[in-house]
């Protein structure tokens, strides 16, 4: 490792991982050099229309992260680029990046989409899986940061015909611009970055379904893609969210999903299971019923349904049994075209039993698989990194994101399949993991920025300035522009008004700056685009000139207006006045808005001394952050000291033990074992949490890792004969040679014992996978043992899949049952007699048992309802913490400064709790790098002389950052947690509880006005 | 004198003399005929002038707040469903506060006796009649005729919060909550509801007797009183007094307890309780909820459910 | 101000209607029907706001005792709320101020809540065409909280 650290960190791949990794990092404190291969950040979110479990618009919920990613100081996005090269160790490394030309000045370009009107080339829309169309001059999808147009240039009419010849062809994007942005003689260019560290997350590809031909892809036209299927129902898609046939435009009144297409197919080398398509299909499933105003008839062809991940056992039953989709477990042998000139698809299958069936289906979806990119094999090649067999980067065992380079770090898809939570999951913990290593640079490279001080406008006559923008022609050509400045200046307060072209342009802010202190302005007014994409520009320039950035408002008179009522100029002009004269109302009873600065207390308080909690407090200690760590047991290490191997046959106990050695002897950890918790209190940057010995700790963040529990089988004879056990119980005993599994000749495991059912509804993830590897274990020792796997869908996610693979090669015998009909375990005399009904013999099969494993479920902590109290926290159904979103926000909880990890969050295996434990630790780890706790300041704020303390803001507030004093009968706002939605201020009878920037009487002000 | 009576004021006597409240709130012989007054009893010689029967109309948890000390309340149903509310609202402390539970059978509609006999100039009950002497002539009543349109729906005669019971308890046998006027009004057409609000709210001059009586009403401020920002425009008209009784009733969705005060204190006899009771009835089959029936309970509007129903308030497509 | 315009063949009115719009879903929507330029009529002011949770009720009466003709109140559909609950907060409020209105009379398409994601720019088009055409076909706001005919008080 290098011993000239640099405090900066390159991140490869601008997808949720990226962007994730990259906020994270830089956040803390690292600049960040963020490396995207196509015109936009974004990845493939953007393209998915809903996303499971939680049916949330995927665009909606990541928008707010590509503005925050895209606008930060210290986050430099170069798109259209790769890494070429790099050289160096942990630490330090130079990196080479080439950035191909985009032929449009990102520093000109407006977004505003005239080159694109102007451009005459119109090709298949990648975006939208070729669906749709596009132009030369194009941006990949309307929300894409930078909010810029770049120029393909393979069929670009100039690029392509004109340049090389020196003649003028096409050129209409240039005459278009009224900015000046074009530039078609840009060149490509490398240059060199050094950075301490890198993550990489280059992200996946989709399996190329026509390299299987039974499956007719791409020679029947109603056989699909799921991703294909995504941009149908996506409402900004190529048919604007209406689900029609792409190439008949008929919309589908009977629907199949065919599973498992390139994934789980040995005879592909794609013998693993890509983890996210069954569910991504029962959600297609779902959201293609309610798309869709005739009914429609939904079918999932699958092996197994594999629904482990949190709430999605309740996701799929949901849509079996509630939404009406239809499963059946098939194994599908072909499509072809209907005979009937429907332009149908025709399945081909066989069922359980044998049968062969055919049906007929109006779209036929496949889901298909995952697999690495093609940059990825590029990339992973030119650092030298181990790959597995399929391709996928390796990651070091039990470490979560580390590659087999030094300092450098993988997330998302780039080390093998994985839903949007790992992603996000495995980005922050990377994050974390490059943050700890460069943790002495830590704010070295970052820059931050200095204005001028603030006037004070107090007292003063309000004058307000206003600037409408012509944008180009976008807004002038149906806006009559100078009648809106005209009636702007005969509005109450307004001081000045004119009009620009491109009132964002460099020149336009330089225009303003000069009027703030000429004008004496003291509101601003910007009549342009959207404030979602250009507030933070003009507030910027208004801090410049010295005003506080909340004198101003902005009316959207361009995508709200112009752009949407091109056909009448006039009425457009008068809502344009119309929309003027509201933000000039509400601009004019702005006040000046402070950020508010509270302390950081920057110890970190770990609860639980498992795997997880020990893993985030080492990633927190290294990074340079002092952590108490309390387990309330006499002994660190949870329950993996019961484990014996890992999922990938590490040695789990030397593992367990080398992480209690590393805690037991960080200078930055403090452990309080054998001690619980007695009380709670605070909030981010200054918790106080008294121990049950009295001892007080003060902390600025808290980590949960509080672990789960075995579910204590009351079925199948547990506990009434020594030869049943867990699966925990049966690890320990073959660990410890025990003549019970020594000695034994058959074994019976027996899947799903106290989950997927009605006392716990959920899955619990691992135990398919423990099973198969416990039976493994079992019958290479002993090839004469008889094996059984008694099971209901057998879940070996991702890699795990070559293990089910292999178990079926080697002799061991798996039987499905269904959940209405359990197996029986009886005891004969002094033998074990179990009963299970084969469902393709049809009949009931008797094994005499000499051990009976049952993969007993993993059940909610015990003490999550204590903490959930304490840190006001929620926990789902099931007792598992409920995180703040499932999708984006995967270890915090919607309280501030409160994270989690590990199987009090869900169950997980150890990989995977170690990998949320780091990511927690990296979340934990930005909060914990503030000088201060900062809020933007516009917050709710109280009239104590109104307030009566009835307790309804505090009901309302999900940041719970309202609590009533009942001593001084009033209520409090906490500014460190408020985040200024106002459901306190409209939940108020008494009018005392208001939010700054948007407060009652400036609504109603601007309602007078209407 | 009837046995609740003595017990009310040989309770009050109690508690007073053992100093373990400093007032007990409860009902007073009135200056009207039909029409008990709520008093303030301060000290044990006092207790005689409390009375209970079924002019008791207050809803006395108004002035439980805005009394300070240790106090005894004498509660009915509707009384203790508010007592229950202001709990809920960190209006009151259930330490300073002692409930006297009475069970009630409903109280007099005296407007439907005036309507028929003009204004009232003495009565007497005895033996559940009502004997009445009018401007306009004489009437004998049977309390069942002229019991108020609220304790007629009452599912709540007893109180569902009290630390003493006096009398007997009255059998309930709704076990669920009938809206038959709410649907009657809903099953009119738009233009004879809004003739009949219209006519309403041409009845009201906004004296705030109303917002006054109702025992949830506590603001410091009223949004009507408020200069900033001026909600109403201080003119008195139909549409500004819509604006009025349609946000005081919002304010109360989910709050309300149906004790029919405000309508009863309304001098020009606006039909406030038909606002109120839609709300109740959405409140009741939207969100399974009824307001004060169990301290643990909070406001309908305090919480939510990701299944709460909304179809019928989308717009259509 | 509310210029109104009658066309003379199916007197139709262009109706003026505050829309009430989320920051983060409902009003992105708008954006991007920008974006794409789905065209609907200039028939809306539009008056930001954080989170559809901070639409106190009392607006939507307000806007109406204003003389807007209409009110389109839009959030993020539930679930998807940038603050997590606000718009759960909101909806028991819409529900009830909405069947408020009904019952005492207004015209059932004068107020109107919907639910619209970043990514529906084309759903929001419809849903203020939509609107449009319903507000416009009823006319002027001369309703429960307008007085048209002189009606005040009795007093």
């Amino acid at each position: 490792m290098s011993q000239n650290k640099i405090g900066s960190v390159l991140i490869v791949g601008a997808g949720i991982a990226g962007i994730q990794a990259a906020l994270d990092l830089a956040e803390s404190g690292y600049l960040v050099h963020l490396v995207e291969e196509s015109s936009a950040i974004g990845g493939t979110m953007p393209m998915l229309d809903k996303t499971f479990p939680t049916n949330d618009c995927s665009m909606c919920i990541l928008s707010p992260k590509l503005v925050e990613c895209g606008r930060h100081l210290n986050i430099r996005t170069y798109t259209n680029s790769q890494v070429v090269k790099s050289e160096g160790e942990a630490g330090n490394f130079k990196v080479t990046i080439k950035q191909k030309a985009r032929y449009i000045d990102l520093e000109k370009c407006t977004g505003c989409g005239a080159c694109a009107e102007a451009c005459p080339v119109k090709v298949d829309d990648e975006f939208n899986q070729g669906l749709g169309k596009r132009k030369a001059a194009f941006k990949q999808y309307s929300q894409a940061f930078p909010n810029a147009y770049g120029i393909d240039e393979k069929n670009c009419l100039y690029q392509t015909r004109g340049k090389a010849k020196g003649k003028d062809i096409c050129l209409k994007c240039v005459k278009a611009c009224q900015a000046g942005a074009i530039d078609h003689q840009m060149e490509d260019k490398e240059f060199e970055v050094e950075v301490g560290s890198m993550i990489l997350n280059p992200g996946f590809k989709v399996f190329d379904a026509s390299s299987l031909d039974y499956y007719g892809y791409g020679t029947i036209k109603s056989v699909i893609t799921s991703l294909e299927f995504e941009r149908l129902l996506s409402a900004s898609g190529p048919f604007d969210g209406h689900l029609v046939r792409p190439f008949d435009q008929k919309e589908p009144q009977k629907i199949a999903w065919i599973q498992c297409v390139g994934s789980r197919n040995a005879k592909i080398n794609h013998n693993y299971c890509s983890g996210v398509c069954c569910m991504y299909a029962i959600k297609e499933a779902v959201i293609a019923k309610e798309h869709s105003h005739i009914p429609v008839d939904t079918t999932i062809f699958y092996m197994d349904m594999r629904t482990p991940g949190k709430d999605f056992e309740k996701y799929y039953n949901n849509a079996k049994n509630n939404q009406g989709v239809n499963f059946i477990r098939s194994r599908v042998y072909e499509v072809t075209e209907a005979k009937d000139d429907s332009g149908d698809a025709v399945i081909r299958y066989s069922t359980e039993d044998g049968q062969i069936c055919t049906d007929q289906f109006d779209l036929v979806v496949l889901s298909v698989g995952l697999e690495p990119g093609d940059s990825s094999k590029d990339l992973a090649n030119m650092l030298d990194l181990k790959v597995n067999k399929y391709g996928f980067a390796e990651l070091q065992p039990l470490s979560g994101v580390n590659t087999s380079k030094d300092g450098v770090f993988a997330a998302g898809a780039f080390s093998g399949p994985r839903d949007i939570p790992e992603t996000v999951m495995q980005a922050s913990a990377a994050a974390g993991a490059a943050s700890a290593l460069l943790s002495d640079e830590r704010g070295t490279l970052v820059s931050e920025k200095e204005y001028p001080p603030e006037l004070d406008v107090a007292g003063d006559v309000i004058r307000t300035g206003v600037f409408i923008c012509h944008c180009g022609v976008n807004i002038g050509s149906v806006v009559n522009v100078p009648s809106v400045v005209e009636y702007a200046k005969t509005l109450p307060t307004v001081a000045y008004a004119t009009d620009k072209i491109y009132a964002c342009s460099q020149d336009a802010q330089a225009s303003i700056k000069a009027l703030i202190s000429e004008q004496k302005l003291n509101r601003i007014v910007v009549s342009s685009c959207s404030p979602r994409t250009h507030e933070p520009l003009f507030q910027e320039t208004l801090k410049e000139a010295g005003l506080n950035a909340h004198l101003f408002d902005m009316a959207n008179i361009r995508d709200q207006c112009s752009w949407v009522h091109m056909h009448e100029p006039e009425k457009a002009t008068e809502k344009a006045k119309d929309l003027t004269k509201l933000a000039i109302v509400r601009a004019s009873m702005q006040q000046p808005v402070q950020p508010i600065f509270m302390a950081m207390n920057h110890a970190a308080l770990v609860i639980g001394g498992g795997v997880a909690g020990m893993t985030s407090a080492l990633s927190l200690a290294d990074q340079g952050y002092e952590v108490h760590l309390v387990e309330k047991d006499k002994v660190l290490g949870g329950v993996a000291r019961r484990f014996s191997t890992g999922f990938r046959g590490e040695d789990m106990k030397a593992f367990v033990a080398d992480l209690i050695d590393q805690v037991s002897n960080h200078p930055n950890i403090k452990l309080h074992v054998g001690v619980g918790i007695k009380d709670v209190g605070g909030f981010l940057g200054s918790f106080t949490t008294t121990l049950e010995n009295g001892e007080q700790i003060a902390h600025g963040v808290a980590l949960l890792t509080i672990g789960g529990q075995e579910y204590k089988p009351h079925e199948y004879l547990y506990g009434q004969d020594q030869r049943i056990m867990t699966q925990i119980e049966m690890d320990e005993a073959l660990y410890n040679h025990d003549s019970k599994v020594e000695n034994a000749k058959n074994f019976v495991f027996i899947q799903c014992v106290g989950s997927r059912c009605d006392e716990n509804p959920y899955c619990s993830r691992t135990c398919c996978t423990k099973s198969v590897k416990l039976a493994l274990k079992v019958k290479k020792k002993n090839p004469k043992a008889n094996i059984f796997v008694l099971y209901r869908d057998m879940r070996t996610y991702g890699y795990f899949e070559e293990d089910y693979e292999e178990a079926r090669r080697i002799g061991i015998i798996f039987v499905r049952y269904s959940e209405n009909a359990k197996p029986v375990v009886n005891k004969e005399g002094d033998t074990l007699v179990v009963t299970v009904t084969d469902h393709v013999l049809d009949r009931p099969l008797e094994i005499e048992a000499d051990v009976i494993c049952l993969a007993a479920a993993i059940k909610a902590p015990e003490d999550g309802r204590k903490l959930s109290k304490w840190f006001k926290i929620p926990l789902n159904a099931d007792g598992f913490f409920l995180e703040a979103h499932m999708k984006l926000r995967p270890v915090d909880f919607s309280t501030d400064g409160v994270f989690m990890a590990g199987i009090a969050h869900s169950p997980k295996n150890m990989e995977e709790v170690i990998t949320q434990a780091k990511a927690a630790a990296g979340r934990a780890g930005v909060a914990l790098s503030k000088d201060q706790v900062e809020s933007a300041g516009l917050n709710a704020f109280v009239n104590k002389r109104k307030c009566t303390a009835c307790g309804t803001c505090e009901a309302v507030c999900s940041a719970k950052a309202v609590t009533v004093d009942l001593v001084n009968r009033v209520a409090v706002v906490n500014d460190a947690l408020c985040k200024g939605c106002g459901a306190c201020a409209s939940s108020c009878r008494c009018g005392a509880i208001s939010l700054r920037g948007c407060t009652n009487e400036q609504i109603v002000e601007m309602l007078n006005f209407l | 004198m009837n046995k609740i009576i003595s017990d009310i004021r040989e309770t009050a006597r109690q508690l007073l003399a053992d100093g373990k409240v400093d007032v007990v709130i409860g009902y007073e012989k009135g200056s009207l005929p039909l029409k008990a007054t709520p008093c303030f009893v301060h000290s044990a010689q006092e207790v005689d002038s409390l009375i209970w029967d079924e002019t008791c109309e207050n809803n006395l948890a108004a002035f439980v707040a805005k009394t300070p000390g240790k106090k005894a309340i004498v509660a009915k149903g509707c009384d203790s469903r508010a007592l229950v509310v202001l709990l809920q609202e960190n209006q009151l402390v259930r330490d300073d506060l002692y409930i006297i539970g009475v069970s009630c059978h409903g109280v007099i509609d005296q407007r439907k006796i005036g309507a028929e006999v003009g204004e009232i100039l003495e009565a007497s009950i005895t033996d559940g009649k009502i004997s009445v002497k009018g401007m306009e002539g004489d009437k004998e009543y049977l309390f069942a005729e002229v019991k108020d349109a609220t304790c007629q729906t009452c599912r709540y005669p007893n109180p569902v919060i009290e630390d003493l019971h006096l009398g007997e308890l009255i059998q309930v046998s709704q076990d669920v909550a009938a809206f038959a006027d709410v649907a009657a009004m809903e099953n009119k057409s738009e233009s004879e509801r809004q003739e009949y609000f219209k006519e309403q709210m041409s009845k009201c001059i906004r004296c705030y007797a109303c917002r006054n009586a109702c025992p949830l009403c506590y603001c410091q401020e009223c949004f009507v009183d408020c200069n900033s920002p001026r909600w109403l425009t201080g003119g008195v008209d139909r549409a500004e007094n819509l604006l009025f009784q349609a946000g005081r009733v919002l304010h109360l969705a989910g709050r309300c307890v149906d004790c029919g005060a405000c309508s009863r204190a309304c001098l020009q006899g606006v039909d406030i309780r038909a606002l109120n009771r839609k709300m109740t009835k959405d409140v009741y089959e939207m969100y399974n909820h009824e307001s004060g029936i169990s301290e643990e309970g909070k406001p309908a509007l305090n919480v939510y459910s990701a299944n709460d129903p909304e179809e019928q308030f989308l717009v259509k497509e | 101000m509310g210029e109104i315009q009658v066309e003379t063949e199916n007197k139709k009115y262009d109706p003026k209607i505050a829309a009430f719009l989320c920051n983060w879903c409902s009003y992105a929507g708008a954006d991007l029907a920008g974006v794409g330029r789905i065209q609907y009529p200039p028939t809306i002011r539009t008056i930001r706001v954080p989170c559809s949770g901070r639409i106190n009720p009392l607006y939507i009466l307000k806007a109406m005792a204003n003389g807007a003709d209409g009110v389109l109140v839009s959030g993020c559909h539930p679930g998807d709320c940038h603050y997590i609950s606000g718009n759960y907060v909101a909806r028991r409020k819409f529900a009830l101020i909405k069947s408020l209105l009904t019952y005492v009379g207004l015209e059932e398409d004068r107020v109107n809540f919907s639910w619209v994601s970043a990514a529906e720019g084309g759903r929001f088009a419809e849903v203020v065409k939509g609107v449009s055409e319903r507000v416009g076909a009823l006319g002027p706001n001369k309703g429960v909280f307008k007085v048209d005919d002189g009606g005040a008080t009795d007093e």
